[in-house]
């Protein structure tokens, strides 16, 4: 096994880590266990991109180098890495334990499926040509900064439903940091969107080819642009803002995992 | 019933292009009337009474500044939209109030940008083999066309490399384009390189190998491919069909040709003397060889929109920024009995005005002339 299957592995651990802590700052509501709670985070995604880099290090050795986000597995280690980077970027505005906790149980899954699911190939694979492009850096950065965005509005828009006092933060807090990952989520969608279509074009000679993957992304677009619309222009709010990132989000797996194992098209590559 | 309705196509079906085409007109209509919005309220700025500045969230009394002084201090980090002796308006980001116009003009701007490939434009390929030219595309679509290219392209050589792993690591085709007889430019074509001549584009796609007919017609080498027509004084022949075993005669090719306007057919088996060589309206005609070669299969398109798309997507992108990110605030200073009064209001993205309006009159009250 190499090295940075054995870091990712510590990586998977430390989210593991970060879930019991959570548990333990619900049961004792000691300020110590959340600060043990970031550092714990912080060491994690240092651990976590450790891990990506020795992969991108490795596919050196190999001679096939290339960043690691070319394949299915490399595409879940990023994005469970990007739900953290966001929620450390967000962390002044998401002073709320539950919400840390939801996420990184989200990245913790991530992990997990992608190092135990018989039907994802862990192995660092050559570059297939359509793919050596400095396209295919930006355009999968921004497009998983978006989802995990959308994971936080997406976690955010569940806690509406959920009542545990002292737990889940105020209805309106959860609106406003629902709202708030959406506006970080919605320009960099459209960046990916717009990153994939100009390689789309130097690639396969046409911007948009309405390959499945490219309408679902605009069908996830359109759902987050309806949120923005909704709160924006009509001044809707909590509930029914709630239930529109669900179906976002829900529109966000579809057009991640969904469109690779049930629709066939010019992104197949990313199964 | 299906494709009637275009369900085969959706993306192309009238019904489709229709509701984009109402897409974009309710888009116009929203822009140009939030644009008016903008333009009336940028004229009816006013300076609120005292009592509506005292409302204000942020709002702060400072007792004997100077007006002028204190005014020349805020324009400094912020810009003058009204003014006279008693009282001023500053605001700051007001681009951000503008961030939703430029974000719908964006996707006005995108959508004609590819109606101008939709009409202007064209998709099809050109497949080559080493050696081969050719001065005209396939066009994609129901029917085939083919399309001049005003230019010629011969394939000079193509290569594909692989991986130790036998995975393709590169598909490259030398190019070159050859205009009034002349070479005027020669390229590498590969995957995410493709060659641009006078607004046509070619990109690597696909490749392969097809069987290719040496035929000696009348005394000249000739080099086709199936379903590839040539003519020769009055004889016009194509392959028609390719079959790797005729019986137990080897591989032959069945040769169609025309005979005084009437189609017909005959067998060339390679390794059947008798049949390797006959006459096809006086035309002598033998197959010398038949060869498995490469040839390279390239996307070929124009679109004159694409510029225009482009276009669309930076404004978009910037307007996304304005619009989420830029904080559109203004601060109110009112001439008041004994001093000033100052006041601020984020009227977007409130982020952290209370910070910055703290740090303000901080300053105005540590400046000392």
């Amino acid at each position: 096994m190499a090295i940075h299957h054995k870091i990712l592995g510590v990586a998977t651990l430390l989210y593991l880590l970060v879930f019991f802590l959570h548990i333990l700052y619900f049961s004792l509501k000691k300020e110590k266990a959340l600060s043990a709670i970031w550092i714990t985070l912080y060491g994690t995604i240092c651990i976590h991109t450790l891990g990506l880099v020795l992969r991108w290090i490795e596919s050196y050795r190999m001679d096939i180098g290339h960043v690691p986000l070319a394949n299915f597995y490399e595409s879940l280690i990023f994005f469970a890495w990007s739900v953290t980077f966001m929620l450390i970027v967000m962390r002044k505005k998401i002073p709320y334990p539950v919400i840390t906790m939801c996420a990184s149980l989200a990245s913790l899954f991530l992990m997990g499926y992608a190092s135990i699911s018989p039907s994802v190939d862990r192995s660092i694979q050559p570059l297939i040509p359509a793919l050596q492009s400095n396209w295919l850096h930006i355009h999968v950065i921004t497009c998983f900064v978006a989802y995990a965005a959308f994971v936080i509005s997406f976690v955010c828009g569940l806690l509406y439903f959920v009542e545990w006092k002292g737990v889940v933060p105020p209805k309106e807090v959860l609106d406003n940091i629902n709202y708030r990952s959406v506006i970080i989520g919605f320009p960099m969608l459209s960046a990916g969107i717009l990153t994939g279509a100009v390689w789309a074009h130097y690639a396969w000679g046409s911007y948009w080819s309405w390959d499945p993957k490219e309408t679902w992304s605009l069908i996830t677009w359109i759902i987050y642009a309806l949120f923005l619309h909704a709160r924006l222009v009509s001044g809707w709010r909590e509930k029914r803002i709630a239930l529109i990132s669900i179906i976002g989000f829900m529109s966000v797996i579809f057009t991640y995992f969904g469109v690779n194992f049930i629709l066939s098209g010019l992104h197949t590559y990313a199964t | 019933m299906i494709s009637l309705l275009g369900l085969d196509d959706a993306y192309h079906a009238p019904w489709f292009i229709a509701l984009i085409a109402l897409f974009a007109l309710s888009l116009v209509l929203c822009s140009l009337r939030r644009l008016a919005l903008f333009v009336k309220e940028k004229k009816t700025i006013v300076l609120p009474e005292e009592d509506r500045l005292l409302k204000m969230d942020l709002h702060s009394y400072i007792p004997e500044k100077d007006f002028s002084e204190t005014l020349g201090l805020l324009a400094r980090r912020y810009r003058l939209a009204l003014g006279d002796g008693q009282g001023a308006v500053l605001e700051k980001g007001r681009l951000s109030r503008y961030g939703v116009f430029i974000i719908h003009a964006s996707i006005i701007i995108i959508l004609a940008g590819g109606l101008i490939g939709l009409l202007f434009g064209y998709r099809g390929f050109v497949t080559l083999k080493v050696g081969e030219t050719k001065d005209r595309l396939t066009l994609r679509g129901k029917s085939p066309a083919e399309v001049p290219l005003g230019f010629a392209l011969t394939c000079k050589d193509f290569k594909v490399n692989f991986y130790p792993t036998g995975e393709p690591k590169d598909f490259v085709s030398s190019v070159e384009i050859v205009e009034n007889g002349k070479a005027v430019l020669g390229k590498e074509i590969r995957v995410n390189e493709p060659l641009s001549y006078k607004g046509i584009r070619f990109y690597q796609s696909h490749y392969g190998s097809a069987p290719v007919f040496f035929f000696n017609v009348g005394g000249e080498k000739v080099a086709l491919m199936e379903r590839e027509a040539f003519r020769k004084n009055s004889l016009l022949l194509m392959v028609a069909r390719y079959e790797s075993r005729v019986h137990d005669f080897g591989p032959g090719v069945l040769v169609a040709y025309l005979d005084g306007g009437e189609p017909k057919a005959t067998w060339f088996l390679k390794n059947v003397d008798r049949l390797r060589e006959q006459d096809l309206q006086g035309v002598r005609v033998s197959l010398n060889d038949i060869q498995e070669q490469l040839y390279t299969g390239l996307e070929a398109s124009r679109d004159p929109g694409v510029f225009v798309v482009w276009a669309g997507f930076v404004f978009i992108l910037f307007g996304l920024y304005v619009n989420f990110f830029v904080r559109h605030r203004r601060i109110y200073l009112l001439k008041v009995p004994g001093g000033l009064l100052v006041a601020g209001t984020a009227l977007r993205n409130r982020g952290d005005l209370d910070k910055e309006f703290k740090n303000l009159l901080e300053e105005i009250h540590g400046h000392t002339p």
